[in-house]
């Protein structure tokens, strides 16, 4: 009997609900859990074998699902200020109530922390292995102020690739198999590969990829480069958006693209649907952010120092020449008509340099942008009525262009 | 001088801080560098023949640096910010700035825009600091930051200069260590206003000459007769304990510190140098590596909630005042934590929410006057 | 006998209480520092209790503006104030929850009746007297018309922004789109017990929970909260002048120890 052809869409659901479902059952059948943070080496995680989780994927699912609260709620009682990441109080909030009515996860026995993506890490991840009285494994990645990674740095994280394989070993009771490290290698960057085909596509007119489907496949490009499994979504899903593109089809069936935006940082987890259908309703299409690039970790296989240099640098862990050449050059290659910059609450290392960001990409390309207040899962930091407003400001500014260009 | 001169005279330096750095600038005919917290090579500036400088922001009307940072930022870094972009630190010839958190990764990054004419040197710690690696990345580190220093001072610095650089810093950091022992003994004269400007003096001054002063102090009050102290005592914990005028309500209400675990004061010294190699740059990474219960520098099954439980018991303190800076994301991680080993331990915790920009403090007054009341009536 | 006198952000409360302790008179009025409402409540309380000045033997300030008022024997803080005044009507509470115009405490006490932790919010408009005055103004009604309001509320909605000005425009947004006035009077009332919420859990409550401050006397708040505790929530009575009543209280206390140590010499 003939296989029936699954979409993407369909494969992703069976893969989220695969990836929930077997860490559960691997706990309940004893087998070791570990978390780890969304942009770490888990070449490493995968070539062990280890059944790994992670809370910030966590911490949206729940934010996406309304049950943020609850938590933070939780968490902001046992003294966690209001003021620090949401997912980091989702997550420690979680880690005391052990249950959630939309999505578990189970509790980690060794924790990975890499802080590429934020110093924020190293704090929660601290306080996990106190509260859990658990193992930690640190992957400091020194943050990047020239323009590229020194060499120095990637001596160090090469020094702790070394070291987190001994602790892995020293857990697991196992020998690490640098020959499954090649192959593991290899797929994660396949895997990146599809994902930045996949997320390309968008640089057509009109995009086949509505921005926040992207969202969505976010989350196995986090926990599913290293396996066949994430190789072959991605894969799919790239060559679907390759049809829909051929075809000419835009991100929607029921309205056209009329403008193409980036999202710059996460998204609004609690209020997805309003922040989608206020951009919809004026036809402007989210193309691109800057988390495809972030995920596009490519390296030579058996390369460690390639391996470390390449987590190092995403955007997040860059300085600011980097970040605004980044942005500039994702307005040519996307086509942008504006940047909708989301001040998240949570996320001071986005947030403390967005303003000069926005300032210096409008003097280099004149793109017209808006930045609105929002967070990226505790619902209570949004006000609808600024979000809309903001995003009216610019589809008047984009507006304005367009007739510019029709004239001229 | 007689000692309590010094102190009067440490005390006008440390509320006056930028009269102060021109001051000293001009006595020792040395420029200077601006160095930001937490902790930069303080050594390796001296070295060069430059004075370094701590900058721990201050209480500024904040307006241009909203141009760079969301309300939501440190108050200390928004101060340094508004200091740069008014011109307030001109007289330094640069800056030297450690990635500590990820607002000091953007003011770094800000900084190079907004204050364009003083250049800055950044510096990143490991945070993996107890493995090889991380030994050997932060010599790299610390080497990297002498050959930017020797372009700014445009000469060579040698090992020998920095050796001895750090033998200063050593009996700085050994007299400091005297200071707050001795101080804790002596509370009715070395109340919390003094001592924490006698501290904050040493900021601003050469180390040479600031650390004779100390050890004036120090003298003068070994001489004085020691007296009991019946009000409540407490230990310090947080940032910084400012402005002085929160200092000023403690000592309204008769408390006095009995110890600090405060990044501007005792953590700048605490840590002693445990190397026998000799070689000045293993004994600076030492520590660094040695450097424990530091809500900058990641410790695996943190230490402070131990650490502060000890200080307590070594004092026969009362109670533990948390001075919590407001938007400081690493401090506000340490806190629950902490907080419930302390509490376990049956000790009484004032939580104080401050920034730097204060303009009221009857809240603070409130708070401080309502736990000196709470601990007085269980007594 | 003994006054105690209150003076709040936007508040003044005097109390007079006799040789007995039992209150001979008491004034609260709804202005606080920076008016002369405390002149006139202390007036009011003396009236109350037939006497004048004169015959006070002590007095003692609390409140926010306790620290300018200098005709007082002493000050002391509200936070001790409200302990010492619940204590005047009950014995064995553990957890003092008092919401003023500008301000909220939740106050831990020990098996003495004394402070044993507290956690104030000062800072912030939400979860305070000020958040439902801003409520109240939008939904056209006085603040007393809330409690009444809410409690023919038909569903929980929730307010959901963590800032004043952002509810309110959130509130005035649900407002035109149909929302009932009753449902988002109970929802107002549900986001203060969220805060005061996180409040208690800080400091860590446990049974018997006390109300005072102003917005006790809205029931419609105290069952709300009472809800979200899970523990039934006690108002005391002249739950507006707790912070009085202990202070004169204290005042009491000081005075017969001022005169046991003057025998003594």
């Amino acid at each position: 009997m003939e296989e029936k052809k699954l979409t993407s869409k369909e494969l992703l659901n069976s893969l989220v609900d695969q990836h929930y479902e077997g860490a559960l059952k691997a706990k309940a059948e004893g087998k070791p859990v570990v978390w780890a943070t969304s942009i770490c080496p888990q070449e490493l995680l995968e070539t062990m074998g280890l059944t790994t989780v992670y809370p910030e994927n966590h911490a949206a699912a729940i934010g996406a699902k309304k049950e943020a609260l609850k938590f933070i709620e939780h968490a902001e009682g046992k003294g966690y200020s209001a003021d620090i990441c949401s997912y980091a109080r989702v997550n420690m909030g979680y880690v005391d109530l052990k249950h959630s009515d939309v999505l578990n996860i189970p509790m980690p026995d060794m924790i990975f922390c890499c802080s590429n993506i934020c110093n924020t890490v190293i704090k929660w991840y601290e306080n996990l292995a106190k509260e859990l009285n658990i193992p930690l494994v640190m992957f400091d990645m020194p943050f990047n102020h020239t323009y590229e990674v020194p060499n120095h740095s990637v001596k160090y994280m090469r020094g702790q690739i070394e070291y987190a394989i001994k602790q892995l070993e020293d857990f697991t009771k196992r020998k690490f198999d640098y020959d499954k490290f090649g192959e593991v290698m290899e797929i994660s960057n396949k895997t990146c590969e599809w994902w930045k085909k996949a997320t390309d596509w968008a640089k057509v007119t009109p995009s086949p990829l509505n921005g926040f489907d992207m969202f969505n496949y976010m989350a196995m490009i986090v926990c599913m480069r290293g396996n066949k499994d994430g190789e072959r979504l991605f894969k799919l899903w790239h060559d679907e958006l390759e049809q829909k593109a051929k075809n000419g089809l835009g991100p929607w069936k029921s309205a056209d693209e009329e403008y193409r935006v980036m999202w710059d940082g996460i998204a609004c987890w609690p209020h997805l649907a309003t922040t989608f259908k206020t951009l919809k309703k004026y036809g402007i299409n989210m193309v691109t952010s800057t988390y495809p690039e972030s995920w596009y970790v490519r390296y030579e296989k058996n390369d460690l120092d390639g391996m470390a240099r390449a987590y190092a640098s995403n955007y997040a862990n860059r300085n600011l020449d980097y970040d605004t050449e980044n942005v500039a050059k994702l307005i040519e290659d996307f086509s942008l008509d504006g940047i909708i910059y989301h001040s998240n609450r949570s996320c001071k290392l986005m947030d403390f340099r967005q303003y000069e960001v926005q300032r210096r990409v409008t003097d280099m390309t004149g793109c017209p942008s808006v930045v609105f207040d929002g967070d990226q899962t505790d619902p209570r930091s949004f006000s609808e009525a600024q979000y809309e407003t903001r995003v009216q400001a610019l589809l008047e500014m984009m507006e304005k262009n367009k007739e510019t260009k029709r004239r001229g | 001088m007689e000692y309590l001169e010094i102190i009067k005279k440490l005390e006008e330096e440390a509320l006056h801080p930028k009269k102060s750095v021109i001051k000293e600038i001009k006595e020792t005919g040395k420029k200077a560098i601006g160095c930001f917290p937490i902790y930069t090579p303080e050594e390796i500036i001296y070295a060069a023949g430059f004075l370094p400088v701590a900058m721990w922001g201050g209480n500024t009307e904040l307006k241009l640096a909203d141009k760079y940072l969301q309300s939501f930022c440190c108050s200390i870094m928004r101060a340094n910010i508004e200091y740069g972009m008014k011109g307030d630190y001109n007289m330094l010839e640069a800056v030297v700035l450690p990635t500590f958190c990820d607002t000091l990764k953007c003011v770094c990054e800000n900084w190079k825009v907004a204050v364009p004419n003083i250049p800055i040197v950044p510096i990143v710690y490991p945070q993996n600091r107890t493995i090889d690696c991380g030994f050997e990345y932060m010599e790299d580190e610390f080497k990297r930051v002498k050959d930017e220093i020797s372009k700014i001072a445009n000469k060579e610095i040698k090992d020998e200069e920095i050796n001895e650089a750090f033998e200063l810093y050593e009996e700085y950091r050994n007299t400091m260590r005297e200071f707050v022992e001795v101080a804790s003994d002596y509370p009715q004269i070395i109340n919390l206003r003094k001592r924490h400007l006698i501290i904050k003096a040493g900021q601003f001054a050469d180390k040479k000459r600031y650390t004779e002063e100390i050890k004036v102090i120090i003298a003068g009050l070994k001489k004085e007769e020691l007296k009991p102290f019946n009000g409540t005592k407490v230990i310090a914990t947080g940032l910084l304990s400012e402005p002085v005028e929160i200092l000023d309500i403690f000592d309204e209400n008769n408390i006095a510190v009995m110890g600090d675990d405060l990044a501007q004061e005792s953590r700048q010294w605490r840590t002693i140098v445990n190397d026998n190699s000799g070689n000045v740059w293993k004994k600076m990474v030492s520590r660094v590596a040695d450097q424990r219960g530091d809500t900058f520098f990641y410790e695996y099954m943190k230490s402070r909630g131990n650490r502060l439980i000890e200080m307590v018991k070594d004092k026969s303190a009362d109670g533990v005042v948390v001075f919590m800076m407001k938007f400081c994301d690493p401090e506000e991680y340490d806190y629950p934590i902490y907080k419930q080993e302390v509490e376990a331990a049956g000790i009484p915790i004032l939580y104080l929410e401050i920034d730097q920009q204060i303009t009221s403090y009857e809240q603070i007054r409130t708070r401080i006057q309502s736990y000196s009341e709470m601990l007085m009536m269980r007594r | 006998m003994y006054l105690g006198i209150d003076i709040g952000s936007s508040s003044s409360k005097a109390v007079v209480l006799n040789e007995k302790n039992e209150i001979a008179g008491i004034s609260v009025k709804n202005l606080g520092t920076g008016t002369d409402a405390h002149k006139e409540v202390v007036a009011e309380a003396l009236s109350n209790a037939g006497i004048t000045e004169e015959y006070i033997n002590y007095t003692v300030v609390t409140g926010y503006g306790r620290v300018n008022y200098d005709k007082a024997d002493r000050q002391i803080t509200e936070i001790t104030c409200h302990a010492k005044g619940v204590a005047h009507y009950n014995n064995d509470v553990k957890t003092i929850v008092d919401i003023g115009g500008q301000d909220s405490k939740v106050i831990k006490l020990n098996e003495n009746m004394q402070v044993d932790n507290f956690v104030m919010n000062e800072k912030c408009a939400a979860g305070t007297g000020r958040f439902l005055e801003v409520m109240a103004r939008v939904l056209g009604c006085s603040l007393d018309d809330l409690s009444e309001m809410a409690k023919k509320a038909t569903t929980q909605i929730s307010i959901s922004s963590v800032c004043t000005v952002f509810a309110e425009s959130e509130v005035i947004s649900r407002l035109s789109g149909g929302e009932s006035r009753e449902n988002v009077a109970r929802g107002a009332h549900i986001a203060i017990a969220k805060r005061v919420m996180g409040m208690c859990n800080r400091v860590g409550y446990a049974p018997k929970v006390v109300m005072t401050g102003g917005v006790a006397l809205n029931e419609d708040m105290v069952d709300v909260l009472s809800n979200e505790l899970g523990l039934d929530i006690e108002v005391l009575p002249n739950c507006q002048a707790i912070g009085a009543i202990g202070a004169a209280t204290f005042a009491h206390d000081l005075y017969k120890k001022m005169e046991a140590d003057n025998n003594a010499n």
